[in-house]
C-alpha cells in the first residue's frame, strides 16, 4: 500500500478531496438552511405556545374571578335589600360564607356613622374557621377600615375593585394562604353610599391553575400584581424555581422601561439563567380587563430548540458519516485507479520490452541489403520475416564463409516470446556449429542434440540447413521436418528432400545429408508454414500451389533477383489474405546462384611431393606467377606466404608420416583475381575448421603453432575447402586488381 | 638463408639474411639455439636483410621470446621491412616484441 501522502499527491485524489470538501460545504449549507428554517418554525411555535398558555391561563383566572365577581354582585342585592337592618346584613354575610366554600370571609364596612347605635365604624364580618362560621364586628380603634385600601380605593373608584393578592399569615386555618379581596361600593335605594361590601377569597387554586399545564415541561408561570408584586410562582420543587427571582426582576425592569419609553407592550425577554447558564425566554402579558395582573410564562431554549439541536447533531453525524464514506470511496477508487495506471504502465513496459526483443530479433537477421552481397556477382539472397506478434518463432540466416553460402530457415512450434527464445538459442547454435563444420547433417545433429537436452517445454523446431559451395555450385543440405523448398530453374519444382524429424524430438536421430548441383541461374526458394497456411477471411489456406504459380513467372528469367521473387510471393500472400489478421509468422527466403564464367588469362600447375624441401620450388612457382601478372611486390609477398602456408599444412597433415604423396597446385587468374587450388589425395582434412588465433594474448599465453591457416585467412579474400572424389580441395583466392 | 650470432654490449645479436621459409626454418632453428638460452641477456634480431618469413619462422622467434621472457630479458626486432612488419601485425606478434 502506498503511503497516504503519495496518494494525496495524485491528481485524482486531489480532485477527490476537492469533491469531498465541496460536498461537505453543500451539506453544511443545506443543514444551515434547514436549521434556520426549523429554527424559525420553532420560534413561531414557541411564540404561539407561550401566547396560548398566557391566554388560556388568563381566561381560567378570569373565569374564576368572574365567579367571585358574580357572587359578590348576587349578594350585594341582598345587602342592599337588608341595608335597613344591620343584623340582617350580618345574616346575609354569614349565609354567604356558609354557602360558598371559595369565600373565606365576607364583610360589610359601612360608611362611618351609618348606624348611630352601632358606633361610628361598623363592619360585620363573617368568616369560616375550622369548619365553623363566625360572625364578628371587626371595626375598632385598631381596625380603622376607612384607612384601608379595600375601602378607600373602592369608594374612590366607585366600582367593584380587586385588591392585589397577598399572603395572609395565619388568618385562616393557621396556615399561609394566598388571598385577595374583592370589594364593591354599596348604594342604598335612596342613592346614598352605604359602605363597601368585600369578600376574601383563597387564591390557592391559582397556583394549581398556573402550574397545571405548560407549553414545555420545564416551563413555569408567574403571576404578578399590576404593581409587579410576585403573587404566584412555582414551588421550590420546581426544577427552575431558582430562576424565579431573576425572572421577576427582569419583568419589573422591562415594565419600568416600558413605562418610561411609553412604547407598546413588551412581550418577550431573552435571558440567560444566573443559576445554570441556560438560555430562556420570558413571555408576559397583562390580563385583559380588571384586575390588571400580569401573567408570565418562562420557556427554556434547550426545550424549545432541543429537538432542533438533536436533529442538528443527528444531521451532522450522518453528514460526517456520509463524508467519511465518500472519502473512503474516493480513496479506494483512487487506489484502484492507481493500480490500473500501474498495470497499464506494466503493460507498456512489457510492450516496450517486446519491442526491444523484436528489434533484437531483427538484428539477428542478416542485413536486408539488396543485393545481399554487393561485392559478389555469383550469389544473391533475399529474406523476409514478418512475425505475427512482436516477436516470432521463425528464424533464418545466411552468410558466406570460405566461399560457401551457409543458410538456414526454421520454425519453432508455437508463437510469441517462448518461441522467440527457443529460436534465439537455435540460431546461436547454428552460428557456432557452422564455425567448425560445413556438413549440414553434422550441424543438424549438433542442433538436435542440444535442442533435445534442453527441451523441458517440449518445443520442437522444423529446420532446413543448406551449404552451397560457391565455386562448384554443389548444394549440400539437410532437412529436419521443414517445408520443402521450391527450386526455380527452367521450371518450378520441389527440392528432393527427406523429411527427417524436427529438432528436439529424438536425441540420437540420424539426420541424412542430401546433395545436388545447383545449376547456374537457378533459385532456391525457402519459406515457413506461414506461407502455405496463410488464411483468408473464410479460413481457406494459401497452399503451395499459389506461391509456386507466382514463382513460375520467374522461370528462365535472367534479369531477376531474389528480392523480386520474395516481394512477388509476399504480395500474393497479402492479396490472398485480404483483411484477415496474420495468423502465423511468415518467413520467405530466396537464394539465387549465378556464377560467372571466368575467362582465364592464366593457368598453371605445379606438382609437388609432401616434403618440406619442396617449399622453395613452390615459392619460385608462386613468384613466377605473380610476376607474370605484374603484381606489386607486397601483394606478391602475400600470395607467396599464403600459398606456402596452405601447402605446408597439406605436407604436414595430409599423408601419414613416412609415406609419399602428391600435391597439386593449380594457379588460375582472370586478370583481376588470382586463385590457387591445392589438391591432395590424403585423408579428409578441412583446414578451414581451424585457424582461429587470439591475437590479444601475451607472449606467455601464446601457443607456438596455429598461425599458418590463420595467415592464409588474413591474407586472402577467401578460403574454401571441399572434399570431392576422395580429394581434399583447398581454394584460396584474392583480387589483386580492382 | 644465412644467420649469424654475435655478442655486442652484453646483448646477443642475431642477423638474419635471406628468405626464412618453412624449409629453411629447420636449419635456422638449430643455428639460433644459443638465443634460446640467452642467460638474461637481451636478444637483438637484426632483420635488415630478411626478405621473407613464414609461420615456421614466426614460431622460432616466438619460442626465443618465450624463453627470453622467462629469463627476464627482452627480444628486440630491428629493421623489419614493410611486408614482414605487416605479417607481425596480422598475427598480433608485433606487440609482444620490442621493435626498433
Amino acid at each position: 500500500m502506498k503511503p497516504l501522502s503519495q496518494i494525496i499527491r495524485s491528481s485524482r485524489v486531489r480532485n477527490g478531496l476537492t469533491l469531498v470538501v465541496i460536498a461537505a460545504l453543500l451539506l453544511e449549507l443545506t443543514t444551515a438552511v434547514q436549521y434556520y428554517y426549523f429554527h424559525r418554525v420553532l420560534e413561531r411555535e414557541l411564540e404561539h405556545r407561550a401566547e396560548t398558555e398566557l391566554r388560556m391561563k388568563a381566561i381560567l383566572i378570569k373565569g374564576m374571578l368572574n365567579k367571585t365577581e358574580q357572587l359578590l354582585r348576587d349578594y350585594s342585592y341582598d345587602i342592599v335589600d337588608s341595608i335597613h337592618n344591620p343584623d340582617v346584613v350580618s345574616d346575609v354575610l354569614l349565609f354567604m360564607v356558609n354557602a360558598n366554600p371559595d369565600v373565606l370571609s365576607a364583610g360589610m364596612a359601612f360608611t362611618p356613622g351609618r348606624y348611630p347605635g352601632r358606633g361610628r365604624l361598623f363592619e360585620p364580618f363573617a368568616k369560616v374557621e375550622n369548619g365553623r362560621s363566625t360572625l364578628r364586628q371587626l371595626a375598632g380603634p385598631d381596625h380603622d377600615y376607612t384607612k384601608m385600601p379595600f375601602y378607600a380605593k373602592t369608594l374612590e373608584n366607585g366600582y367593584p375593585t380587586w385588591a392585589d393578592p397577598y399572603l395572609d399569615v395565619a388568618s385562616y386555618n393557621g396556615k399561609d394562604t394566598l388571598i385577595t379581596t374583592y370589594s364593591m361600593p354599596i348604594v342604598d335605594h335612596r342613592g346614598d353610599t352605604a359602605g363597601v361590601f368585600a369578600i376574601d377569597i383563597s387564591l390557592e387554586w391559582l397556583s394549581d391553575t398556573l402550574n397545571a399545564r405548560h407549553a414545555y415541561p420545564s416551563s413555569f408561570d408567574l403571576l404578578l400584581t399590576e404593581g409587579g408584586e410576585l403573587v404566584c410562582y412555582p414551588n421550590a420543587l420546581h426544577i427552575n424555581a431558582e430562576d424565579v427571582p431573576q425572572v421577576h426582576r427582569l419583568i419589573n425592569d422591562s415594565t419600568v422601561e416600558r413605562h418610561l419609553s411609553g412604547s407598546g407592550r413588551s412581550k418577550v425577554i431573552d435571558f440567560r439563567s444566573e443559576n445554570n447558564g441556560d438560555k430562556g425566554y420570558i413571555y408576559y402579558a397583562n390580563m385583559k380587563g380588571k384586575p390588571h395582573w400580569q401573567l408570565a410564562v418562562v420557556c427554556y431554549d434547550k426545550e424549545v430548540y432541543g429537538t432542533l439541536a438533536r436533529m442538528r447533531h443527528l444531521l451532522l453525524l450522518s453528514m460526517l458519516t456520509a463524508l467519511v464514506l465518500l472519502g473512503l470511496i474516493i480513496y479506494r477508487s483512487a487506489r484502484s485507479e492507481r493500480r490500473l495506471h500501474l498495470a497499464s504502465l506494466e503493460q507498456e513496459r512489457i510492450g516496450s520490452e517486446l519491442r526491444i526483443a523484436r528489434e533484437l530479433q531483427m538484428t539477428m537477421l542478416p542485413p536486408a541489403e539488396r543485393p545481399a552481397f554487393p561485392s559478389r556477382t555469383d550469389i544473391d539472397t533475399c529474406a523476409l520475416l514478418l512475425p505475427a506478434r512482436e516477436v516470432g518463432g521463425d528464424l533464418l540466416d545466411y552468410f558466406i564463409r570460405d566461399e560457401k553460402l551457409y543458410f538456414c530457415i526454421g520454425d519453432v512450434s508455437g508463437k510469441g516470446v517462448p518461441s522467440a527464445l527457443v529460436m534465439s538459442v537455435v540460431h546461436a547454435l547454428f552460428c557456432s556449429s557452422t564455425s567448425h563444420d560445413s556438413n549440414p547433417a553434422y550441424i543438424m545433429q549438433d542442433l538436435n542434440v542440444t535442442s533435445c537436452r534442453n527441451n523441458d517445454s517440449n518445443m520442437f523446431v522444423t529446420f532446413f540447413i543448406g551449404v552451397l559451395d560457391l565455386p562448384t555450385g554443389r548444394l549440400r543440405y539437410c532437412n529436419a521436418g521443414h517445408e520443402i523448398p521450391i527450386l526455380v530453374g527452367d521450371e518450378v519444382s520441389l527440392l528432393p528432400v527427406k523429411a527427417n524429424l524436427p529438432l528436439g524430438v529424438i536425441e540420437d536421430f540420424h539426420y541424412e545429408m542430401q546433395e545436388i548441383e545447383l545449376k547456374p541461374g537457378s533459385t532456391l526458394f525457402l519459406y515457413t508454414d506461414g506461407l502455405t497456411e496463410a488464411m483468408d477471411k473464410e479460413h481457406r489456406q494459401m497452399g503451395l500451389e499459389r506461391p509456386m504459380a507466382v514463382l513460375r513467372a520467374f522461370c528462365g528469367m535472367e534479369q531477376t533477383t531474389p528480392g523480386m521473387m520474395v516481394d512477388a510471393v509476399r504480395d500474393a500472400v497479402k492479396s490472398f489474405v485480404g483483411g484477415a489478421e496474420q495468423s502465423d509468422d511468415l518467413t520467405l527466403m530466396a537464394v539465387r546462384y549465378t556464377p560467372s564464367d571466368h575467362q582465364l588469362t592464366l593457368a598453371d600447375t605445379l606438382m609437388l611431393t609432401n616434403e618440406l624441401s619442396q617449399v622453395p620450388v613452390l615459392n619460385d612457382f608462386v613468384a613466377r606467377i605473380t610476376s607474370q601478372l605484374q603484381m606489386e611486390p607486397s601483394l606478391a609477398h602475400q600470395f607467396k606466404l599464403a600459398v606456402e602456408e596452405a601447402v605446408v599444412n597439406v605436407i604436414d597433415y595430409a599423408y601419414p608420416v613416412g609415406t609419399t604423396g602428391q600435391i597439386q597446385v593449380d594457379a588460375m587468374s582472370d586478370g583481376s583475381a588470382l586463385k590457387f587450388v591445392i589438391s591432395d589425395s590424403g585423408k579428409a582434412f578441412d583446414p578451414t575448421e581451424g585457424g582461429r588465433v587470439d591475437t590479444t594474448l601475451t607472449a606467455e599465453e601464446r601457443p607456438i603453432g596455429g598461425l599458418g591457416i590463420f595467415l592464409v585467412r588474413e591474407l586472402m579474400d577467401s578460403i574454401n575447402y571441399e572434399r570431392v572424389d576422395g580429394k581434399n580441395i583447398l581454394t584460396i583466392k584474392k583480387k589483386f586488381k580492382p | 638463408m644465412k644467420t649469424s650470432i654475435e655478442e655486442l654490449d652484453g646483448k646477443l645479436v642475431a642477423t638474419l639474411e635471406g628468405e626464412l621459409d618453412t624449409a629453411a626454418a629447420i636449419e635456422v632453428e638449430k643455428e639460433l639455439q644459443p638465443l634460446f638460452n640467452s642467460e638474461g641477456r637481451d636478444v637483438v634480431i637484426e632483420c635488415e636483410k630478411l626478405e621473407y618469413i613464414a609461420s615456421s619462422g614466426l614460431r622460432i622467434l616466438l619460442g626465443i621470446l618465450k624463453s627470453a621472457k622467462a629469463a627476464g630479458s627482452k627480444v628486440i626486432l630491428r629493421n623489419l621491412n614493410e611486408d614482414i612488419r605487416n605479417v607481425f601485425k596480422l598475427t598480433g606478434l608485433i606487440s609482444l616484441f620490442e621493435v626498433e
